[in-house]
């Protein structure tokens, strides 16, 4: 009787091992944030914003444009800020005489900044835009970085970046392409907000 | 007994034709009192319209001289004079008028002098594509030559073959110029309509709501007691589609027109503005710029926005897609007002034997800016 219970225990021991061996080996790595705050800055202070034209590191001409105008409609709309007009930055990058606006520097977004009365600029650079394959599957994917340079200081106040769509389980077992292009960006811009404010 | 009967049928007979004249003599009064209320619709004496060419903004070769002439021919039951053909081309060589897509003041002015138009009925082809199933797209408007150059009338339409074949595809359009009578005959009916009185004025109907903005910004800016004064700049159009920046304006200016507190200005006064002013948009309008237009088209309000996508698409696979972004600034804070992020798909929704597919960009684009600027208020 007694044999026999100890070999119960020792098969329950082994099933928990087992169990705890699997579960260590689905803990990820540890992963950076993908957000930063200067600790230092009060962001309530800030209420105008310009979006320069964002770097473009993918095949899609159009890309850049796309994500920033995404970018900048969704921050207006929050109403927390208000966004300066395309039209009137792109006055600024001509007046600045700002060559390379996609990395501007600190001395030229100071410059921009009180040409076109911002608080803040910021840039950011499309890293990956369009559609991923794996095999016979395809998604789409976004993946895009953004940080905010203050005007006085001429520092990095706010930095995120974020990666949204590609290849899901469930897209894999019955395929579907995925979401569409622009829904991918909106779920991108939106995340990129909500790190910006919280 | 058969006298009676006679006599009966003689009196009834008799009342009726009084009956009739009086209702006849009543219609007639009504009329009257019509065009005497609104100068601009039915007066008594018959509108001068001069027809201007069909403008091509389809990007494409297109049969401008045909569409014209059938838009005059469908024209011919409508209440008012018009002039086309020679008569026009002379004032056209005449005075060197180049642009025939809108009517600034010195065109409107020459048209009047030698014609003696009243309003100018300018057209814009949109899409003109004759592969299987064919597409189409036009928008019209009438526009006065008088000093204030008003938009008296404007409407749009956009047609494919495919868009209701009906069961085993009977109702497939496949001539191309049969979509095409049926596109000028609609702006024919449209404008007939509205010069008799009958007509709305806009003849849209509900917009799918599923084509409602994804994004907007807004603030109050309306004041329900005023007409405000709106200038809408041809929108800034990175897309691969030519005039898609024009088109999308049109849009606006319809669905803005259509609005009771909106007076929209005539896009040809404010692309002359543009040109006198040496105005080139990079990447949108600038403060300094829409401070150049306010101050010298007296508006409220600038409206004016990015064409990102604005797609059809050959033959029946593909799909229609519309994206676009539009900011309305305001003149006295030199500050965005209301601005919007729309982008749809024609096959959004749709799950059975294409039930409900829009398959031109222009249906799209014109359900996506109706929405939008419902917003506005």
């Amino acid at each position: 009787m007694m044999a026999k219970w100890a070999h119960r225990t020792h098969f329950i021991v082994c099933i928990l091992s087992l169990i705890l061996f699997f579960l260590v080996a689905c803990a990820s790595p540890y992963r950076a944030s993908e957000n930063y705050h200067d600790p230092d800055v009060d962001f309530a202070l800030l209420r105008t914003i310009a979006v320069m034209p964002f770097s473009n590191l993918t095949n899609d001409k159009l890309a850049g444009e796309r994500v920033r105008n995404t970018f900048m409609n969704s921050l207006l709309s929050t109403g927390a800020l208000y966004v300066i007009p395309a039209g009137e930055v792109a006055r600024g990058i001509s007046r600045a005489g700002i060559d390379n606006p996609w990395t501007p520097s600190g001395e030229e977004v100071s410059k921009l900044a009180a040409i076109v009365g911002a608080d803040s600029v910021i840039t950011g650079v499309v890293n990956e835009y369009g559609e991923v394959r794996s095999g016979a599957v395809t998604s789409n994917v976004i993946s895009v970085s953004m940080q905010m340079i203050e005007k006085e200081s001429r520092k990095v106040i706010w930095s995120a970046s974020t990666t949204k769509g590609g290849i899901s389980v469930w897209d894999r077992l019955f395929g579907g392409g995925g979401e569409p292009m622009e829904d991918v960006t909106q779920a991108a811009v939106d995340d990129i907000i909500k790190k910006l404010f919280y | 007994m058969t006298l009676s009967k006679n006599f009966s049928i003689r009196t009834a007979v008799l009342f009726f034709t009084i009956l009739f004249c009086f209702s006849s003599a009543a219609a007639q009064n009504d009329a009257g009192t019509d065009a005497v209320g609104d100068p601009r619709i039915g007066g008594p004496e018959q509108l001068k319209i001069a027809v201007f060419p069909v403008f091509n903004l389809s990007g494409s070769p297109a049969p401008l001289a045909a569409i014209s002439r059938l838009l005059a021919e469908e024209l011919t039951d409508a209440d008012a004079t018009f002039i086309a053909g020679e008569d026009l081309d002379r004032v056209i060589e005449k005075y060197r008028i180049r642009y025939l897509g809108g009517l600034d003041g010195s065109t409107a002015q020459s048209v009047r002098q030698e014609t003696g138009a009243d309003g100018v009925l300018i057209t814009s082809l949109e899409l003109y594509d004759e592969t299987t199933p064919p597409k189409i797209a036009l928008t019209a408007r009438l526009v006065s030559t008088t000093d204030s150059m008003e938009i008296l009338w404007i409407d749009g339409i956009g047609l494919a073959g495919d868009d209701a074949p009906g069961l085993l595809a009977l109702g497939l359009v496949r001539d191309p110029r049969k979509l095409t009578g049926r596109a000028v005959q609609h702006l024919a009916l449209s404008l007939t309509n509205f010069l008799s009185g009958e007509g709305r004025r806009i003849d849209s109907r509900a917009p799918r709501e599923k084509f409602s903005p994804e994004i907007l910004y807004h603030r109050a800016v309306l004041a329900a007691d005023k007409t405000q004064t709106v200038a809408v700049v041809p929108f800034f159009n990175p897309s691969a589609r030519s005039f898609a920046g024009e088109i999308l304006a049109l849009h606006f200016i319809r669905e803005l027109w259509a609005h009771e507190n909106f007076r929209v200005i005539e896009p040809g006064v404010v692309r002359q503005q543009l040109l006198k002013s040496r105005i080139i948009m990079d990447s949108g309008i600038s403060l300094a710029q829409a401070d150049l237009i306010a101050h010298y088209l007296h508006v409220d309000f600038i409206l004016n926005g990015k064409v990102i996508d604005y797609q059809d698409y050959r033959g029946d696979r593909g799909t229609a897609k519309v994206n676009f972004s539009a900011e309305l600034f305001d003149s006295v804070s030199r500050e965005v007002v209301w601005s919007v992020k729309s982008y749809h798909a024609g096959d959004e929704g749709i799950f059975f034997f294409d039930w409900g597919r829009v398959n031109t960009a222009h249906a799209l684009a014109a359900d996506m800016v109706q929405l939008a600027v419902k917003m506005i208020e």
